[in-house]
């Protein structure tokens, strides 16, 4: 392997290293984060939900090949969509990674490197981690499964692994080719100042489009369901059931009434790959000198720079900073989107059943757990936010105009956080309630979801002396594993316990005024704690410089 | 009235600022003057609050600044060496949010903010982003925001640094006209005509010291010296100039 890399010419292999190492948006992480061990933490959370899926998969291996053909056929569904959900994340992640940029065009332009070297240097670069990401959801999975399939339809183990791994990486190819082509459009047929806003809209419609797709879109579990007139009219649209038809054709299981979705899996595969590649081949050979050639200065359009007072003229101040910094810093962005996303995910999968029953259901532990995790995503993931530094070296900035006590900047950080983070939440659990749920229990629900909102605000702000933005808690250092199993085990876990306990108080108004009484109690108690601690705090300004020179790491060497 | 009585301020063993005392006046330009290196930043960033001293005390109109920096910071102005800014904000956001922070007077402080973008050439410009902007842009922009509120103090550091010829002119104008009305002004530059035309005293640091603190006049006479960098060369220079530039020449040239 080694020898063939060297056979490669030096500079595809100097650009490849770079670009590897830069293909997670370099603002959306730190400089100084270690990002082959980010996407080894990253490839280690999806080893182990392929683990997961394999010992179930082992533990069905006696089950009778007519109860397995049912399994299988729901498994092979959802392994598909989310392995499309995940190179879809990752697409969103590494947006724009594919494409020229100005610091490429600035830093290499001038030296003696085509155009195409770059843009394979890219590719081969984005292709390795959706490869990785392939190899690790599929690492235990992609091996019991194919044999449960082959076991289940009676056919060939080694051509069912192989249609399995040929369609997890066609499925694969397809969305990636399509967020391409779509960028890769857009950029040409845009002018360069109006594509880079568009482009950051794109991509929070994409986050948005893959986890609505992935968790509102049905499982179906047997052939005859599929083939009925309605749900086929449904899956015409679905990408993840032309795959599974793929799926199917290429292990030679493929029922006759599917075959269309398996003619549209080739045809959007190929699509994908050509409309992709061209629009990539246009772009580096037009956008580079367009992008060295434009303007540094850029007219603003004057609508968006609608200032109104929102509360005293500090929690103006800072909420109006927070907001701007979210939508124009990519890093924020980005970051705050996947919070946001698991805020969505939650929503849409506390509301699937209700969605495709197309009734009103009563009021279920599932929605009342979901609607506590919304709410805990929402504030923590601002609140997560706004310890990422936007440009430590301009606190100086705040620290002159620095006019108020503590208190003041903590109790605007606070409304910020109300206002942006529990009140979004909040409002979606309405929406949700009102629209599914009985209005009686909803309203009482929602008082004690505000209530947890106030909760959950109020801890997030202990010992926060600081405004958003203004210290350095960097990304890429982060425990993912710690954060995601964290997240599951404990919060899922508590979060379906106090449903449980809330749904039981919903039909005991005693027992339900004294849950509203302690929530109220506990939220005076932290918000009182957080006003007497701020009134002797120094405001906290991160005073470490960002660093500017990145180390190559080899003094170990010498 | 600002004035710094034996200043310190040393990182680990190094004094970036050695015993530093000196007087800024209402209704004079103090100039500061002092080569790379010499604490010219450090003791503004110290008169601004933003690097706490070792040791000495800083008064002004009389009082420890320290006293009551809130109150102090509401009447001083400041235009940094280096124009770091949010520079994912557009020109007029920045300043809109710079007259919250100081809580001034919703229509007074868009009047001004208007004024000085239109005054300063910014004002076709002021909904693009600062990221956009040139130096001389962001320095126009610094020196809008620190005198958004009126203040009685101005601490300039390298003001000049990035500006056109005609702004740089409508800056030397302004610096005279703002002591004129009784701010006291303390500016550090290394252009020393500048320095020399519209400072009424200088106060020259080396190695942290300070080794001239009169008016130009007082120093010209004293030293017997025609200008203000004769004056500078003489006091802190140690460097023979063409001998250096020759080197690098023949360095280079090989």
């Amino acid at each position: 392997m080694g020898k063939i890399i060297l056979l490669l010419p030096l500079q595809f292999r100097v650009l490849y290293r770079q670009f590897l190492l830069r293909v997670i948006d370099l603002e959306a992480l730190s400089i100084e984060a270690d990002i082959p061990g980010f996407i080894g933490q990253f490839a280690g959370v999806l080893i182990f939900i392929s683990a997961i899926s394999a010992l179930k998969a082992l533990s069905l291996a006696d089950a009778p090949p007519e109860i397995l053909r049912g399994i299988c056929w729901t498994a092979e569904q959802q392994h598909i969509s989310g392995i499309m959900l995940v190179v879809g994340l990752f697409a969103v992640v590494s947006w724009d990674a594919t494409f020229p940029d100005k610091r490429d065009a600035l830093v290499l332009s001038p030296l003696p490197i085509t155009s195409h070297v770059i843009l394979l240097a890219k590719l081969a670069a984005s292709s390795t981690i959706i490869g990785v990401a392939i190899l690790s959801l599929n690492f235990a999975a992609g091996f019991m499964w194919p044999l449960l399939v082959a076991k289940a339809g009676a056919s060939d183990p080694l051509r069912a692994m192989a249609a399995y791994w040929l369609t997890m990486m066609a499925a694969s190819a397809f969305l990636y080719g399509t967020v391409l082509t779509v960028q890769g459009i857009t950029a040409l047929l845009l002018p360069r100042g109006l594509f880079l806003r568009l482009s950051a809209l794109l991509q929070l419609a994409a986050f948005g489009l893959f986890l609505g797709v992935y968790f509102l879109q049905p499982t179906i579990d047997n052939q005859a369901a599929m083939t009925t007139a309605s749900n086929h009219h449904l899956l015409v649209f679905l990408p993840s059931f032309w795959f599974f038809a793929l799926f199917n054709q290429l292990n030679g299981s493929l029922p006759a009434s599917l075959g269309s979705l398996a003619t549209e899996a080739w045809i959007g595969l190929t699509l994908a790959v050509t409309g992709a590649g061209a629009s990539l081949l246009f772009c580096y050979l037009r956008t580079m000198r367009k992008t060295i050639e434009e303007p540094d200065l850029v007219p603003g359009a004057r609508g968006l720079h609608w200032t109104p007072r929102l509360g005293s003229a500090l929690q103006t101040a800072v909420l109006f900073f927070t907001i701007r910094s979210l939508v124009r810093s990519k890093q924020h962005r980005v970051i705050f989107a996947f919070f946001l996303a698991g805020v969505l995910g939650t929503a849409l999968f506390s509301v699937k059943d209700a969605w495709w029953a197309g009734r009103r259901m009563p009021l279920s532990i599932d929605f009342l757990a979901s609607s506590y995790l919304m709410m805990v995503l929402a504030v923590v993931g601002l609140r997560s936010v706004f310890a990422l530094p936007i440009t430590l070296h301009a606190n100086w900035v705040l620290r002159t105009t620095q006019l108020r006590s503590t208190r003041q900047y903590v109790a605007a950080t606070r409304y910020t956080l109300l206002l942006l983070a529990a009140l979004p939440a909040w409002l979606l659990t309405v929406m949700l309630s009102y629209s599914i749920y009985p209005w009686r229990e909803g309203v009482a629900h929602l008082a004690v979801v505000a209530l947890w909102g106030l909760v959950l605000t109020e801890l997030s702000l202990l010992g926060f002396y600081k405004l958003p933005f203004t210290c350095s808690v960097l990304p890429g250092k982060t425990n993912i594993q710690f954060l995601f199993w964290g997240f599951f085990v404990f919060g899922v876990i508590f979060a379906y316990m106090f449903a449980d306990f809330e749904i039981h108080t919903l039909h005991d108004p005693a027992r339900f005024r004294l849950l509203l009484a302690v929530l109220v109690a506990i939220s005076v108690c932290l918000w009182s704690l957080n006003w007497h601690r701020a009134r002797s705090a120094v405001l906290y300004f991160e005073e470490l410089p960002q660093e500017t020179i990145t180390t190559l790491g080899i003094a170990s060497l010498s | 009235m600002l004035e710094l009585r034996n200043v310190s301020k040393h990182f680990c063993k190094i004094f970036a600022v050695d015993d530093v005392s000196f007087t800024a006046r209402p209704g004079e330009v103090t100039g500061y003057l002092g080569p790379n290196g010499s604490g010219k930043s450090t003791t503004l960033k110290i008169i601004t609050g933003l690097i706490e001293m070792t040791s000495g005390q800083i008064l002004f109109d009389g009082k420890s600044i320290h006293d009551d920096l809130i109150a102090y910071k509401r009447r001083m102005g400041y235009v940094p060496e280096e124009p770091y800014l949010y520079t994912h904000l557009s020109g007029v956001e920045y300043l809109v949010m710079i007259s919250q922070l100081r809580d001034l007077p919703t229509r007074q402080s868009s009047e001004r903010i208007d004024g000085l973008l239109r005054l300063l050439s910014l004002y076709d410009d002021r909904h693009a982003s600062i990221s956009g902007y040139s130096k001389g842009m962001r320095q126009k922009l610094l020196i809008s925001a620190a005198l958004l509120h009126n203040p009685d103090l101005i601490l300039l550091d390298e003001p000049f640094s990035g500006l056109d010829v005609g702004s740089a002119l409508i800056l030397r104008s302004l610096i005279k006209e703002l002591a004129a009305r009784g701010k006291v002004v303390l500016f550090s530059s290394h252009e020393l005509d500048t320095v020399e035309r519209i400072s009424d005293r200088v106060v020259i640091l080396h190695r942290a010291k300070v080794v001239a603190d009169d008016s130009i006049e007082r120093l010209r006479s004293m030293m017997d010296l025609p200008t203000l960098e004769e004056i500078f060369s003489q006091l802190v220079v140690e460097q023979d100039f063409a001998a250096t530039a020759r080197q690098i020449a023949e360095l280079v040239h090989g």
